[in-house]
């Protein structure tokens, strides 16, 4: 699926988002990198219609998303927090979403199963949320947004609240089942190394009001530790701006 | 299970205290006299010869069937109010007013009200009971659909999910503990109101036989119908409410 973001804009009481335009090839694994407050998070939610852009559109695959209006093309969205019902067991967390599908109870089931399995969480699928660690509700909340099969997943720092070495193990994770699945994910971080890790493509972010700052080809033709450090060097530099509150011209 | 623990479920201390004051109950009782204070034997006996007659079913389930109307009446209004002010803002603006007027009146208010309304009838009792409980248990309701998390709700608007859909999954099951802890105070509430009400006009039920108990200088019965009041209280708070909030609370 292909996603073009063109020239989206979002004001609130300040501008935050400027114009922002980029494109997406099906099958990508793109991170959205940025300092902090940059917008980052708002711009994943104008492309998952769960927000109006001020200006500009988002096309999936040619069509305008509509905030608010369902799209004929499904989205998955991994928010930083899980968002599980607490009071429902793994299983039926991930069955919940599969309703509007019209899949028969019997099939939600079996591809609940099958979703929770393929994130490693086999022998949880009874387990109620508030049982099971940070790491494992953030699996279930993937396995949640996989299991609707989306064109586009959208993933807004996902590992955020996990420790160090929860979040490597989650990151080896996605990007297995990037390979396995195919789906085009779309990444939100503003962890340099996590992004150089698992992004195809980079979007680097400026100072808020935001615009693209560059994008990068991650395809291993630049060497991995050069790639941090220009990134860190660049996401320092937006950072400044952004604190010394100069706008782009 | 250990020692420390027998105790613990024994509940000891207050085993010992109660021992301490059915003594100097005991020895207060010799000393003002029946009418006054009546022996901890006398009540005893009392509770022992309602049972045996049937006394006690009859002035209990009385009292038990109006506060069922009353409160349910009370609990089916206050999910109405709920609903509204879930649906709708203006609802939700209303709705808070209109509980913090009823919160506000006394319970004396109602009763005086019922009586001129229905005059010596069940449903004095009845009404009283409805608009006592009914602030208590909507406040409760109230709040906790204020409270369902927004993010949750985005979560079903993500994943395509029908109002209705949302609303069995996210909303019905944040609420019910606020429906359920406003419906444990409410009961209590009930009970205490509706025997108070039971005061003025009706022949039978707890608060009657108090009163008449009172009326007729059997002061012994008045006690006994006090533990009965207890006793109902304490078996429904742990029979019925504690049931309740276990099954509500298997997934913590």
């Amino acid at each position: 699926m292909k996603l073009d973001v063109t020239g989206v804009g979002k004001d609130y009481l300040i501008p935050v988002l400027d114009t922002v335009t980029f494109r997406v090839e099906a099958g990508e694994f793109v991170c959205v990198l940025g300092p902090n407050g940059c917008g980052k998070t708002t711009l994943l939610r104008i492309i998952g219609g769960l927000e109006p852009a001020t200006r500009g559109a988002v096309l999936l695959d040619g069509t305008p998303v509509v905030a608010g209006d369902a799209h004929d093309r499904k989205v998955g969205v991994v928010f930083q927090e899980d968002r599980l019902l607490p009071w429902m067991t793994l299983e039926a967390n991930v069955a919940l979403v599969l309703r509007p599908l019209g899949l028969a109870s019997a099939a939600r089931r079996a591809a609940a199963r099958r979703y929770l399995a393929l994130v490693g969480l086999v022998g949880f699928e009874a387990y109620y949320p508030g049982r099971v660690s940070g790491g494992m509700r953030q699996r279930a909340a993937i396995a949640r947004a996989l299991a609707i099969e989306p064109d586009v997943l959208l993933m807004d720092e996902p590992f955020g609240a996990l420790d160090a070495q929860n979040r490597r193990i989650m990151q080896a994770e996605v990007r297995r089942i990037w390979k396995e699945t195919g789906r085009t994910i779309l990444f939100v971080t503003h962890a340099i190394e996590e992004a150089v890790a698992l992004g195809t493509t980079l979007v680097m972010m400026s100072a808020r009001p935001s615009r693209v700052r560059e994008l990068i080809r991650n395809d291993g033709r630049v060497e991995r530790g050069r790639l941090v450090d220009d990134l860190n060097t660049m996401i320092m530099e937006e950072v400044l701006r952004q604190q010394g509150g100069a706008t782009l011209g | 299970m250990s020692q420390r623990e027998w105790s613990t479920r024994l509940h000891l201390p207050t085993a010992g205290a109660t021992a301490l004051i059915v003594a100097v109950w005991s020895l207060l009782s010799w000393r003002y006299g029946a009418y006054v204070l009546p022996s901890p034997l006398s009540v005893v006996l009392g509770f022992a010869e309602i049972v045996g007659s049937g006394e006690v079913w009859r002035h209990t389930g009385a009292s038990l069937a109006r506060i069922l109307v009353g409160f349910g009446g009370a609990v089916a209004a206050a999910i109405v109010m709920g609903l509204a002010a879930f649906v709708s803002r203006l609802a939700r603006g209303l709705v808070h007013d209109a509980l913090a007027i009823l919160n506000a009146t006394s319970v004396f208010v109602w009763i005086v009200i019922s009586i001129i309304w229905f005059g010596l009838s069940n449903w004095a009792p009845i009404f009283t009971t409805f608009m006592i409980t009914l602030p208590v248990v909507a406040s409760n309701l109230v709040e906790g659909v204020a409270d369902v998390d927004r993010r949750l709700l985005e979560m079903g608007d993500v994943y395509r999910l029908s109002g209705g859909e949302k609303f069995r999954a996210i909303v019905i099951p944040s609420t019910l503990p606020y429906l359920v802890a406003g419906m444990k105070v409410g009961f209590g509430l009930a009970l205490k109101v509706s025997v108070v009400a039971e005061i003025f006009g009706v022949t039978s039920g707890i608060g009657y036989i108090m009163n008449y108990s009172r009326e007729t200088l059997a002061t012994q019965m008045v006690f006994v119908w006090a533990l009965v009041m207890i006793l109902v209280m304490m078996a429904t708070d742990t029979l019925v409410f504690g049931s309740i909030s276990r099954r509500l609370a298997r997934w913590k």
